[in-house]
């Protein structure tokens, strides 16, 4: 299954784009795009990118282990949770950081 | 220490105007992202894993406690109460949002500083080695040069596009402790026949992806006519450098595919038609430049011996201290000082706001003002009345700062790895602290003695990995984050690369594994004075091999 993250431009923070269409904090929400919705997966790419609002739309596969979305690289599960060491919580953002498509 | 002249303050000044308006282009939509990328990074500032990340310049390392102090309030205004020195004798700060950064950059240029030319194909910040101006072993204060270099470099129009980002390091000290042979130029001070002072320049070196040590190009470069034979080199570097290939497109990729000497041909060619031009340094310029690093008001005084092993009698933390962070001083009677940023478990590097101001304090009180950052990621009071060594320790320990173990096995390096950079493979900071809670027992320390652990995130080796007399160097594999290790690096005048002994380990392996390497040292060192990277010298790698693998 794949997601799409990204940076929202203000506070830089990790974010996901989920099932209504806003891009959000938490990587639990994030829409889960099936093999067969590229389409889909693309056409949110697009819209995406069109707000201006977020850098650097990526693709991400994941997997659902006990009902939580886990990423499949090392890197985004780091990026989902924030620094280990030492472990710092997340950029927050702001109230100016919604972004919706 | 230097002062801005009107130019510098113009041209940061505009700088910072310029780049506030492009903030507010960006955030109104004006520009997109495409456009904007470049502009950020001309101005230090970076998307990483979590958040925006705003490298500082900090001119060969020097600042004063009034810039520390500035570095601090940043830190507790617009980020999260600490900064993260750097290998590059930098400062990053992790957790800027976009739109305070022009803010960011104005109170910066109320300092003196800025954060351009931290990114980009353009030449860097020059660094030098941490005791500067202050070392025993001293020939000449390499910051001067040091200053003019940066004078020059600063928008310099021919060289803001190279093929690759460019950095120059130098020394004035015989023992390397900037590690000039492993930069794309490396300067060393050096005298000719009639006693002149001059520098032997170093080109070619570097670490990454192909590390290579430098190649002496010119064994003395008269003072004045450094700044043309640097724009030589340059010269030929910007019109023969690989642009085709990022991963060939240092300096040291060109030097090593067309050989020294008909590089050296080309410099010399080049330097013939600009020699005695408008770069040569005229005796005045040097003279002002000189004036603003001129040594301090020192008093005069007797040489102050420390009795090391009394002091560690009555107080072991003080004693270790005292054994490790001093460094001698080329008048009587002072002392340069390190201050560790690797407290056992810390991540190298880091400092919080408080722990500036209070280094601040410590350098207006007792080192008239001055303080440096070294390119091993600890801070350095160079100027301190031994006399003053106890009061400076208790600041410290108030501070937090007072860990006894530079140059030990606990002083790593590390750089942020996978923790924060978006281009790293796995993480360097756990590693560190794995090692460092493994290795706490100061005597065990001691007992080890000199011994550099360096460690990056990705071949990128911002962490030094190569010349680490052991490095650690973070792969992924299979989804699985992987360390290798390396053994026999130097990054002195001794330069080595070190060599990778075998198959990665996974990260809870690694204390254990560099245990092994340390036994075996321990175990065959012919004296307990031999350091442990002579030991691998002398043995080379089969004993630390089979301590790892078995024999095979
Ligand atoms: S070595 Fe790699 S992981 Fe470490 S800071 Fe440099 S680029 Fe990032």
């Amino acid at each position: 299954m794949e997601i799409l993250t990204g940076n929202e431009l203000l506070s830089g923070a990790a974010v996901y784009l989920d099932a209504d269409g806003n891009w959000v904090a938490e990587i639990d929400r994030a829409r889960l795009f099936a093999k067969d919705e590229a389409e889909a997966r693309d056409a949110a790419i697009a819209a995406s990118k069109a707000t201006g609002r977020i850098v650097g739309v990526e693709i991400e596969t994941v997997k659902m282990v006990d009902g939580r979305v886990v990423a499949d690289r090392i890197r985004e599960r780091i990026r989902a949770e924030g620094p280990t060491a030492p472990a710092f919580p997340r950029q927050e953002l702001g109230e100016d950081g919604h972004v919706s498509i | 220490m230097y002062r801005y002249d009107e130019f510098d303050a113009a041209f940061v000044r505009e700088r910072t105007a310029q780049f506030s308006d492009q903030v507010n282009r960006r955030l109104t939509g004006e520009l997109n992202e495409d456009q904007f990328r470049p502009l950020r990074l001309m101005n230090g500032l970076y998307l990483q894993l979590h958040a925006y990340m705003l490298r500082v310049a900090v001119p060969y390392g020097t600042l004063s406690g009034r810039q520390m102090r500035k570095l601090a309030h940043i830190a507790r205004t617009y980020d999260r109460g600490y900064g993260h020195f750097t290998t590059r004798q930098n400062i990053q700060f992790n957790w800027p949002r976009l739109k305070d950064v022009p803010e960011i950059l104005a109170e910066l240029a109320s300092v003196e500083m800025h954060a351009i030319q931290t990114s980009g194909n353009c030449i860097r910040n020059v660094t030098t080695d941490q005791f500067a101006g202050a070392a025993a072993d001293e020939i000449i204060d390499p910051r001067p040069v040091a200053e003019i270099i940066r004078q020059w470099s600063s928008l310099h129009p021919e060289f803001s596009y190279l093929p690759r980002k460019f950095k120059i390091a130098i020394t004035g000290a015989p023992a390397d402790r900037a590690a000039i042979r492993f930069h794309d130029i490396g300067l060393q001070a050096a005298t000719n026949a009639a006693g002149d002072v001059g520098w032997e320049v170093w080109v070619g070196g570097g670490l990454g992806r192909t590390p290579m040590i430098g190649k002496m190009i010119n064994g003395f470069v008269p003072n004045e006519h450094l700044l043309a034979y640097l724009e030589s080199i340059l010269r030929v570097y910007n019109r023969y450098g690989r642009r085709d290939n990022k991963y060939k497109a240092r300096i040291k990729i060109l030097v090593h595919e067309e050989g020294l000497e008909t590089i050296k041909a080309q410099v010399e060619a080049e330097f013939s038609e600009v020699r005695g031009g408008v770069l040569t340094l005229p005796q005045e310029e040097l003279d002002r430049i000189g004036s603003y690093f001129a040594p301090p008001s020192f008093e005069d005084l007797p040489a102050t011996p420390i009795d090391i092993a009394r002091e560690t009698i009555l107080d072991p933390a003080y004693g270790r201290w005292l054994d490790n962070n001093i460094f001698s001083h080329y008048r009587p009677g002072y002392a340069s000082v390190t201050i560790s940023l690797k407290p056992i478990g810390g991540a190298p590097g880091d400092a919080t706001d408080a722990q500036m101001e209070a280094v601040a304090d410590l350098a207006e009180r007792y080192s008239f003002d001055e303080l440096r950052v070294s390119h091993e990621q600890n801070l350095v009071l160079p100027h301190v009345r031994v006399a003053d060594l106890r009061a400076v320790y208790d600041g410290l320990v108030e501070a937090g700062l007072a860990e006894g173990n530079a140059g030990l096995i606990t002083d790593m390096i590390a750089c942020p790895g996978l923790d924060f950079c978006a281009l790293a493979n796995a993480r360097s900071i756990p590693i560190a602290q794995a090692i460092s809670h493994k290795f706490a027992a100061p005597e065990r320390q001691a007992e080890i003695g000199d011994l550099k652990i360096k460690i990056s995130g990705c071949i990128n080796a911002c962490g030094h990995h190569h010349v680490g007399h052991i490095g650690i160097l973070g792969v992924e594999k299979k989804g699985t984050e992987l360390y290798q290790i390396t053994l026999g690096g130097d990054g002195t005048e001794h330069a080595s690369v070190g060599k990778i002994l075998g198959p990665g380990f996974v990260a809870d392996a690694v204390p254990d594994a560099i245990e092994r390497l340390v036994d075996v040292y321990l175990g065959r060192r012919e004296t307990p004075d031999e350091p442990f990277i002579a030991t691998v010298r002398r043995l080379g790698d089969a004993p630390f091999k089979e301590a790892l693998y078995g024999t095979t």
